[in-house]
């Protein structure tokens, strides 16, 4: 400001536009900051001052290039977080659940600040430079890799979500939470860099008997999981980069395992070994949790693929439609995802599932990554039960939840991607409910 | 092996032949493997098709070429961090230890979240619920009311392999110091723990002379062993969980209606009361500036609190005053600093003398001001 002050002094120019400048400037600095000062005028009721009054960031110096070495979101994003719950807490908060805000994201991609984290131990904060990934088991050639080493393998970038199987579980046997974040907020979608675990392999002889693979973490819970070579050769990678950058502590840096579409327990953190070998591990994370218990008494193990889901982000319990106007034309907008293919298509229902429109996908839909859909609405203050159902290019359709709970009763914990449905309420609030036709 | 590996995953030729499995069009989906066996998962897989998966360049020439970092681990390397248990005993090293003696520890080192008895509570998990074999019956129970009896999911009646208790035990537990116990600790423990279940081996109760070793512990025969789907073991494993997944029956799928889909007006279940908030931090979706940070600096007893104490006191679950909690502080406060500092050294109610810490007085009357700081 002072060396634009300092010019308009000594220069002197007949220009209106640099009358306005020295003009402005001298009322800045006189902190007159009301009316225009190309023409002063009445404020009056209906002016917006926003509009009116001139703003301190309009008028004063922002900070410097030299203030955020690392950016920082707006301050007045600050609600903008991830959320937690006692319910959700095996009794302290190192075994826990921090909840994604889904409803504030834009687009496909989570911001690394806001994904959701889910550890057994803590989140380890791990030396980049003490730590290894170890290979061993049926391999010809076991290895050891410092993190640089690893990085000298190819590397690819996908996108995927990951989802933890329990997202929505609390509510197998009816809505509870009246929020979007604890109802589905256990899931986060990022671009993800790294190296196909196919490509690592492909030169260490994997033997034929090789039919597992034990994952392991380094963190205080040393947590492991059984997974199937048939994936592992297929797209499971190491990955250490997550939308642009290292991955944060809360995934699991300096590197973690990623299985596309699967159980984000399979996805393990601060990962330091895997072990092929020809029988499965029984790992206590995929028989005594992780496990969906049917009314049978028979409980299915090793179900890896989040199954075909979706979710109305606008609106949703945490932003109803209450400042809407009766005629506003609206865009009723959500996610739709599955761990077993591509998104082929959502429909909506306006009442609770008995008849269905199909809605319009948007930007980008690729395999086993969030996708976007989109429907126009003229609001008309009328109840809503507003649901949606996806279906994807592998033949899955989510069901309903009686069609889900005649399949899985409701004690599986795990697993459950039955549609969801909002009531919308003549005033625009929105409650989280259930359709059990 | 390498080669016939190598065959499957880059040769034209075999995906040419995989490509009359392509289920569509738009996205390239398959749902076959290129050895021409299905996917694993129910789902399809994306077989690069014109240098692209799905909508992803390929550089293909990464699978043609030799690549091979780092270096062979040694024997000791591998030693030391092969730390997991297979059911076939695999990784079960020799020991020995007494139920009694897996009583004592379990006092010690174990009751403090899990309870007396292994019964669990405040979010801890329960070890047991009365006899094993009795409560696996409970497996087909369904909570379709509040007042129906759910199943019973503890060690006992539901984990399919004993050699997970034993693994889980000596990586993951005590909570705040896994892998502190010695082999005949967690021999001992694991004793302790099939006792309270009323596990058997060989027909065998275990009483608390009873002493469990390697040998007797791969005789457990757990009473849920049969209870999982699809059966992993073996070399048909994983093509038994292929076969599984394919039919969606066994997990549910929907149907596309788009008109009439069901009689009348829907049923609709509600949130029961105000439903579950109590969320942290309260939603908000008010754009307004945060109040501004008081302290700046690390408190001396912030990471002591973290090691030693947050396991308790982070939340009200165990009974312990929560930290951040202003009213749970006050009270505690009314007692005067000086009898919370002497109670805590010598211990209160649940809270062992100097909460099972060897922190010395300074240290812990640091740790307690931390506390109260955060807690105001």
């Amino acid at each position: 400001m002072t060396k634009i002050n300092e010019a308009s002094h000594t220069e002197i120019d007949q220009s209106s536009r640099r009358d306005f400048f020295r003009k402005t400037a001298v009322y800045s600095v006189s902190a007159l900051a009301a009316a225009s000062v190309m023409a002063p005028i009445k404020i009056s009721a209906e002016d917006d001052r926003a509009i009116i009054e001139e703003k301190k960031w309009g008028t004063t110096f922002g900070y410097p290039v030299t203030h955020n070495l690392y950016g920082q979101p707006s301050p007045y994003e600050h609600h903008v977080t991830r959320r937690n719950t006692q319910l959700l807490t095996s009794g302290n908060w190192y075994a826990s659940i921090a909840m994604c805000p889904i409803h504030e994201l834009n687009g496909i991609i989570t911001p690394n600040g806001l994904f959701f984290s889910r550890s057994h131990g803590g989140t380890a904060e791990i030396d980049y430079n003490e730590h290894r990934l170890m290979i061993h088991g049926l391999v010809e050639k076991p290895i050891v890799l410092t993190m640089d080493e690893l990085k000298r393998y190819p590397s690819v970038s996908r996108i995927h979500f990951i989802e933890c199987p329990a997202n929505g579980g609390p509510e197998w046997r009816g809505p509870q939470f009246p929020s979007i974040q604890f109802a589905k907020g256990m899931m986060s979608c990022a671009e993800w860099t790294g190296v196909y675990l196919k490509d690592i392999l492909k030169d260490l002889g994997l033997k034929k008997e090789a039919l597992w693979m034990l994952a392991e973490g380094a963190d205080n819970s040393h947590m492991g999981r059984t997974i199937p070579v048939d994936k592992v050769l297929d797209d499971a990678m190491i990955v250490w980069g997550q939308n642009g950058e290292a991955l944060r502590p809360e995934q699991g840096y300096p590197i973690r395992l990623l299985v596309p579409g699967w159980e984000g327990n399979l996805c393990v953190k601060w990962l330091n070994r895997l072990e092929f070998a020809s029988e499965p591990f029984y790992a206590k994370e995929e028989t005594a949790k992780y496990s969906t218990l049917k009314p049978s008494g028979k409980a299915i193990q090793h179900f890896y693929a989040n199954e075909v889901n979706s979710i109305i982000t606008s609106p949703c319990p945490d932003k109803p439609w209450t400042a809407l106007k009766r005629g506003d034309v609206v865009e009723i907008e959500g996610l739709a995802w599955s761990g077993m293919g591509t998104i082929e298509g959502v429909d909506i229902s306006f009442d609770g599932g008995k008849n269905w429109v199909e809605a319009s996908m948007k930007g980008l839909v690729l395999p086993k990554a969030w996708s976007r859909f989109s429907l126009m609405y003229q609001y008309e203050g009328k109840p809503l039960l507003l649901s949606s159902r996806a279906r994807d290019d592998a033949g899955h359709i989510q069901p309903t939840v009686k069609q889900e709970r005649e399949v899985m009763g409701v004690e599986s914990v795990y697993h459950r991607n039955g549609i969801a449905t909002w009531e919308v309420t003549a005033k625009g609030e929105v409650n989280n409910v259930q359709v059990l036709s | 092996m390498f080669k016939s590996y190598h065959k499957l995953v880059s040769t034209i030729l075999v995906a040419t032949v995989a490509s009359t499995a392509l289920l569509s069009a738009d996205t390239g989906a398959s749902g076959t493997y290129m050895n021409g066996k299905k996917v694993i998962d129910g789902g399809v897989t994306y077989p690069i098709r014109q240098g692209k998966t799905a909508l992803y360049f390929v550089n293909e020439t990464i699978s043609t070429q030799p690549i091979v970092h780092g270096r062979t681990p040694t024997a000791n390397e591998v030693k030391h961090w092969d730390i997991d248990v297979m059911p076939d005993g695999t990784g079960l090293p020799e020991g020995s230890g007494t139920v009694e003696e897996g009583d004592e520890l379990y006092e010690e080192k174990c009751a403090s979240c899990h309870f007396d008895f292994g019964t669990g509570g405040a979010g801890y998990p329960a070890l047991q619920k009365g006899n094993a074999y009795e409560g696996r019956d409970s497996l087909t129970n369904q909570r379709n009311s509040p007042d129906d009896d759910g199943p019973i999911r503890v060690f006992g009646t539901y984990w399919p392999q004993a050699s997970t208790l034993w693994w889980y035990i000596k990586t993951g537990m005590p909570h705040p110091s896994p892998m502190s116990l010695t082999n005949d600790e967690v021999y001992a423990l694991s004793a302790y723990i099939l006792s309270i279940n009323e596990l058997e081996i060989e027909g065998e109760e275990l009483d608390d002379e009873y002493e469990l070793n390697r040998e007797k512990f791969l005789k457990v025969v757990m009473p849920n062993r049969d209870g999982f789907v699809p059966v992993i073991d073996g070399p048909k494993g994983p093509d038994n969980v292929r076969e599984f997944f394919a039919d969606t029956t066994n997990y549910g799928n929907g149907t596309r209606c788009m008109h009439n889909c069901f009689e009348g007006k829907p049923l609709l279940a509600r949130i029961k009361g105000a439903g579950i908030s109590d969320y942290q931090p309260p939603i908000s979706i008010k754009r307004e500036l945060p109040p501004k940070a008081k302290t700046t600096g690390e408190h001396a007893g912030k990471k002591t609190y973290e090691a030693s104490c947050a396991i308790c006191h982070a939340t009200d679950s165990m009974g312990a005053p929560e930290v951040g909690n202003k009213k749970a502080w006050e009270a505690v406060l009314k007692k005067g600093l000086n009898s919370v500092e002497q109670n805590a050294i010598n211990g209160m109610g649940g809270m062992p003398p100097k909460g099972g810490t060897s922190l010395d007085d300074e240290a812990l009357k640091e740790v307690i001001d931390y506390m109260i700081s955060v807690s105001q």
